[in-house]
């Protein structure tokens, strides 16, 4: 069932919360498998289902009233333990709580538990995980995609209607895509950052997941805040995005990149976005072809300035105040040690690498340099949202992958963000959507838009996926 | 990059590391800088570098004081920690 259907039996009372909440549990446990989850509550969950069902004229309102909710285990979740899927973080409790779920407990939904992930969201298949790698619902030996790979697959698995995702350099996108959902990445600044581990600060952003447009703009009501805790918060008027979904989008234009096959999309992936842009323009949607020959150099911008601020936020990490400790006698061992145990080899590659471009000698070099070329990318879009509303391109270069593929091919793993990074580096929001099937796997295209446009972004995509069916098929 | 190089960007980042296992370290990191250098191509004199997207400045709030950072539970999460204080080992000698 999807969020919009498991909301209308609940709030008919066709379905009580706890009923909800057990099934969600029961599935989790049945799909242990998969180790989308790091963390389940079940105890408190059910509590929680319990009060909202003696209460339910308080709840039956509310956008996430009754439904069970599965968070990423980067948001910091009060009394709860919270590891960023690291040795580092493997017994922290978080003595607060992240905007990001307290918005969501506000709303009404119930925290079944904590997803799995790339550690310190540092990867794109789910692999670097310390407590192991997140399997794919579509098939045993593939990986989910990643960074938010444990949410992604919590939904494709129908464990739960909605979760939640961060998205730096393409961690909600290309996990929807890889998974078959829908995922949606808001312009930096719309959704808090208070509580969410900080990986690159300043493309760090959270997102909703859901089989379709609709969840995705349900729970996106519920997140986005302005927030004077997050001192990069947006301060805007609050747009209800279900509310947008029953206007009408309009006869758009839409830009796509000429050249598109020169980018290394496999043929099936190519196809399936023929085929989106023919129902596209059925719809009263015009295309305009766009130069974007730098979009590749995002990626070399994207690999300085993450792992800089990666090194900066993860200094913190010094087993004095929480997270790991190596008993030492010596203050200098004891940092080192704890750093060496408690980070795994990608987290420890990606801090070298910061270190190194921020270092005196190597800055002009690679971190000023990365910077103009975000500029680059920034101005880029800026020039194209003159001439079209949207940009509609695929999510990834393949369909869900092999795990330990990309062990042999270290930059493999790093191409895997060359069609997701560009949206991060410029900061604008972006939604993935199924679009096609092909080998009996998902395949993803997205939607770029100009900033704070979350709501045309979902409208497109639920009109689209209201003549498509390819957001219901599942595995 | 060389093994002194390693060897200080190790002490920086403040990670150890084997010297046996330098030369593949070294080679990994080699491999994703030869990836990042394909910036080199890019004539990039017309733009200046950008720090966060959307340009904001950062906002403050009143210095007030509110109940969040319980020292009792913030210490609740040192590994090891003394009454009122976070224990390390001995430092001044």
């Amino acid at each position: 069932m999807n969020f919009k259907d498991i909301r209308e039996r609940f709030r008919n009372k066709e379905i009580s919360a706890k009923e909800l909440t057990k099934d969600s549990l029961d599935k989790a446990h049945k799909y242990s498998n998969l180790n989308a989850f790091i963390s389940t509550f079940d105890e408190d969950a059910l509590k929680k289902a319990e009060y909202i069902d003696n209460n339910f004229n308080d709840y039956k309102d509310l956008a996430l009233g009754g439904i069970p909710i599965a968070h990423k285990d980067i948001f910091c979740t009060k009394g709860k333990r919270t590891t960023c899927a690291s040795k580092m973080l493997e017994n922290f409790t978080p003595p607060y709580e992240s905007t990001v779920t307290s918005n969501c407990h506000q709303a009404g939904s119930i925290m079944i538990g904590k997803t799995n992930m790339d550690e310190f969201a540092m990867g794109s298949s789910n692999e670097t995980s310390f407590f192991g790698p997140v399997i794919n619902p579509w098939g045993e030996s593939l990986v989910p995609g990643g960074s938010s790979g444990g949410s992604a697959a919590s939904v494709a698995a129908d464990i739960t209607s909605l979760a939640t995702g961060t998205d730096t350099g393409g961690s909600i996108r290309q996990p929807a895509a890889l998974c078959g959902i829908t995922g949606l990445k808001p312009t930096y600044g719309l959704v808090s950052r208070w509580g969410m581990i900080a990986f690159c600060s300043s493309m760090d952003q959270a997102g909703p997941f859901a089989r379709d447009a609709f969840g995705c703009a349900a729970l996106l009501d519920a997140m986005a805040s302005y927030d004077a805790k997050d001192s990069t918060s947006a301060q805007r008027d609050k747009v209800k995005y279900e509310d947008a979904l029953r206007g009408d989008v309009g006869n758009l234009k839409i830009g796509i990149l000429r050249d598109i096959d020169q980018l290394g999309i496999s043929e099936e992936i190519l196809k399936a976005y023929e085929n989106s842009k023919t129902v596209l323009e059925k719809q009263g949607h015009s295309f305009v072809e766009l130069d974007f020959s730098e979009l590749s150099s995002g990626i070399c911008s994207y690999y300085v300035i993450a792992p800089a601020e990666c090194s900066s936020n993860l200094a913190r990490f010094d087993g004095v105040k929480y997270g790991h400790r190596s008993d030492s006698s010596n203050i200098s061992e004891l940092y080192l040690q704890t750093r060496s145990e408690g980070f795994g080899e990608e987290v420890r590659k990606r801090i070298l690498i910061g270190t190194y471009v921020l270092s005196a000698g190597f800055y002009d070099a690679y971190y000023r340099k990365a910077q103009k070329v975000r500029r680059m990318m920034k101005s880029k879009f800026d020039e194209f949202f003159k001439s079209v509303d949207l940009v509609f391109l695929p999510t990834t270069l393949d369909q869900a992958f092999e795990m330990n593929r990309t062990s042999s091919d270290p930059n493999r793993m790093y191409k895997e963000d060359l069609l997701t990074i560009p949206a991060n580096l410029a900061g604008l929001p972006a939604i993935s959507f199924p679009n096609g099937l092909a080998n009996e796997l998902p395949i993803g295209a997205q939607f770029v838009g100009n900033y704070f446009s979350e709501d045309l972004l979902l409208n497109i995509t639920h009109k689209l996926q209201e003549v498509t069916d390819w957001h219901k098929i599942k595995p | 990059m060389d093994k002194i190089e390693l060897k200080n960007l190790l002490f920086l980042s403040r990670i150890g590391a084997k010297e046996e296992d330098y030369p593949k370290i070294i080679e990994k990191l080699k491999t994703t800088f030869g990836m990042i250098d394909q910036m080199n191509e890019l004539d990039l004199d017309q733009f200046e570098p950008l720090n966060n997207p959307l340009e904001l400045t950062n906002v403050s709030r009143a210095d007030s004081e509110d109940d969040r950072n319980s020292k009792k539970e913030f210490l609740a999460e040192s590994p090891k920690s003394d009454d009122d204080f976070f224990v390390v080992p001995k430092i001044v000698e």
